[in-house]
């Protein structure tokens, strides 16, 4: 059964020039207890889409149309207090930056008993032992539970992040770029970690990354986003082993890797669209090797084949 | 030393002094030290990209700017196509900064957002004199902006960086090197904030500036991935100290160092079918003032370490063609058993 599914969503961010369409007609579900890699480069609408899933998208951004189903319930239409409830208790995020996450004069401690005290109706005592075995189900010494978050590395702040989001045991967690900018030696560590939560809590996780290969490690399906759309979605053994939309193909084919012979890379010419004014037809043309007059004209509908999802018009 | 070297660096070594309480101030006369660059020793041909990785906190950039003399070393020599600049004036080392360039990592934060792409450039043409009047300047101007691939030059010229993708803002820093004619540039994380089909761009780039230009270069990253994708050589850091030296396709498939080793271990690969290794060392890189640390710094961390390790310091040795180590297990003063 899918825990989270999502239909037709559109997020415009509202700008002077006109909606900014950050998001457009995108869909996918992901099943329970599996993970969901969200790829692309800078500006393709990876973090709003997994923002979206919190209805975390703040004005100018709105969601113009579209369901995101939660356990089979619709989070769009819903209020501000209905969406409190779930946010922390259900969903809950681990962000890119811990250091800009956690409040600096709050106690490890504090941050986490105060989640797990507003959302359940337990005593102080209890919740500061839950938050005990919370940060050794991190890796953290419970000793350090009175540290304050300067008195942590970059990977502890990390660490002590997720300990903070999987308090109240969310069913769903959004993972944006947990491991960007730590040291690989420490990502490593975390990667593992992560491993470890999602086997001990059952959790079903959207990640988002711009590293393959800390995707290709971590998630059941993959979802390639270009210029707010759905390119391609598969399964993540065949997606690196045979991607089929040339997006999807040249952003593979433009990663290095340590292992395997040295091998020539090509860097995709030309940026990302814009997403005001966004080129006709299908997004990647202008940047396209393979592009037809067709490309230009006609925008390709996502269609299936062998359970995969593919947008283009030369793969048939 | 070897005379056709672009850049000899002999026992480089940059302390920070500690702050220490009051007390211990007044009852042991000295401070001790953060040992940031401890005793590096190298050398960079003519043409050539050495890469130095390591974790944040090891040095690495510490290292550059004590060799571009923003920072004063505490000792060692730095050689520059034979002089010795380290022990150089000021005003007697200018005419070596425009030769000694650098790249810096973050192009948002190192551009003046004031100032459109053609004044940036032409404010470092008129800082170092290279035109002698505004249609040379502009002259100048052009040709460095076609030459860091920004055509037509005519739609960047008026710009202001923040109109600019983070790949484009790279290619104006590079160029605000590249018109300086510089025969040795330090690329310090210059792609990590890059996406990755954009890195690819830059990195090729760097390429170019080489053959066509002949600059040395010294790319300094924590991403072994790029690292191998554009380095000849590559030095391997921790703590302040070089732990392993060599021809870049040598240190990849055969890592000698047990801190080379995990670093390799712990970069992922883009394959789902990988299996996960299992990571070999524990903990982080530690905070550790000068007298800490008596044997090999890595010795708290290393799976192999041993009571020696702890009291004995490890030299250089040679394992290979070009390629050197430092650890005891290697030299053979310890075995595992």
């Amino acid at each position: 059964m899918a825990l989270i599914e999502v239909e037709n969503l559109k997020i415009y961010f509202m700008t002077r020039r006109g909606p900014a369409k950050a998001v457009d007609d995108i869909g996918f579900s992901i099943e329970k207890n599996k993970t969901l890699g969200l790829i692309g480069e800078s500006g393709c609408g990876k973090t709003t889409t997994a923002m979206s899933l919190m209805k975390f998208i703040k004005p100018p951004g709105r969601i113009v149309g579209g369901s995101i189903r939660f356990m089979g319930n619709d989070i769009v239409p819903m209020t501000d207090e209905q969406i409190r409830q779930l946010r922390g208790k259900e969903i809950s995020i681990v962000r890119q930056e811990a250091q800009n996450a956690l409040n600096p004069v709050l106690t490890i401690g504090k941050q986490i008993t105060e989640m797990i005290l507003e959302h359940e109706s337990v005593t102080k005592k209890t919740a500061l032992a839950r938050a005990k075995k919370q940060l050794n189900l991190v890796g953290i010494s419970d000793q350090r539970i009175t540290n304050f978050p300067h008195e942590f590395s970059g990977g502890m702040k990390q660490r002590a992040m997720a300990a903070i989001a999987t308090a109240c045991n969310p069913k769903f967690l959004i993972l944006d770029e947990p491991t960007t900018g730590l040291d690989v030696v420490v990502q490593r560590q975390i990667l593992e970690m992560l491993r470890n939560l999602k086997k001990e809590l059952n959790l079903t996780a959207v990640f988002i990354s711009h590293d393959l290969s800390v995707v290709a490690e971590t998630c059941d399906r993959v979802a390639v986003m270009y210029g707010g759309k759905i390119m391609e979605e598969s399964d993540t053994v065949s997606l690196y082993q045979n991607p089929l939309h040339p997006y999807s193909k040249a952003l593979i084919g433009a990663y290095p890797s340590l292992k395997g012979e040295r091998r020539q890379l090509k860097s995709i010419p030309g940026g990302p669209p814009s997403l005001i004014d966004p080129p006709p037809g299908c997004r990647f043309t202008p940047r396209c090797e393979l592009a037809q007059s067709i490309c230009s004209q006609e925008e390709p509908v996502l269609k299936t084949i062998d359970g995969r999802r593919i947008a283009c018009h030369m793969v048939k | 030393m070897n005379q056709n070297a672009v850049l000899t660096i002999e026992n480089l070594k940059k302390h920070f002094p500690l702050r220490k309480g009051l007390f211990a101030a007044l009852l042991k006369g000295e401070r001790s030290h953060l040992r940031a660059v401890d005793n590096i020793n190298f050398s960079l041909g003519k043409k050539e990209i050495l890469g130095f990785v390591g974790e944040s906190g090891c040095g690495k950039s510490t290292m550059s700017r004590t060799i571009l003399q923003l920072l004063e070393p505490t000792g060692g020599k730095i050689y520059f196509k034979g002089t010795r600049v380290d022990t150089l004036s000021r005003k007697q080392f200018k005419p070596f900064r425009k030769k000694m360039q650098m790249i810096f990592q973050d192009p948002f934060g190192s551009l003046n957002p004031r100032r459109t792409v053609s004044e940036i450039l032409r404010q470092t043409i008129k800082i170092h004199n290279l035109a002698k009047d505004r249609p040379a300047e502009d002259a100048l101007i052009k040709k460095t902006l076609e030459e860091v691939g920004l055509n037509p030059v005519e739609e960047y010229w008026n710009k202001y960086p923040q109109l600019l993708s983070g790949g484009q803002l790279q290619r104006v820093s590079i160029g605000r090197v590249l018109v300086l004619q510089p025969e040795l540039v330090i690329a310090d994380e210059s792609v990590s904030m890059l996406d990755v089909s954009v890195r690819i761009g830059i990195l090729d780039l760097l390429f170019k500036m080489r053959d066509k230009h002949g600059i040395s270069f010294i790319y300094i990253t924590h991403d072994l991935v790029t690292a191998r994708y554009i380095c000849d050589r590559i030095a391997i850091m921790y703590l302040g100290n070089i732990v392993e030296i060599g021809p870049t396709e040598e240190i990849i498939n055969h890592p000698r160092h047990p801190y080379t080793q995990a670093l390799i271990t712990a970069v992922p690969v883009p394959d789902p079918t990988a299996k996960v290794p299992e990571l070999p060392i524990k903990g982080y890189v530690p905070v550790a003032p000068e007298d800490t640390i008596r044997g090999c710094s890595f010795a708290l961390r290393c799976p192999y370490g041993k009571k020696n390790c702890r009291s004995e310091k490890p030299q250089m040795i040679r394992v290979g063609d070009e390629h050197f180590a430092s650890c005891l297990l290697i030299d053979g003063s310890i075995s595992i058993d």
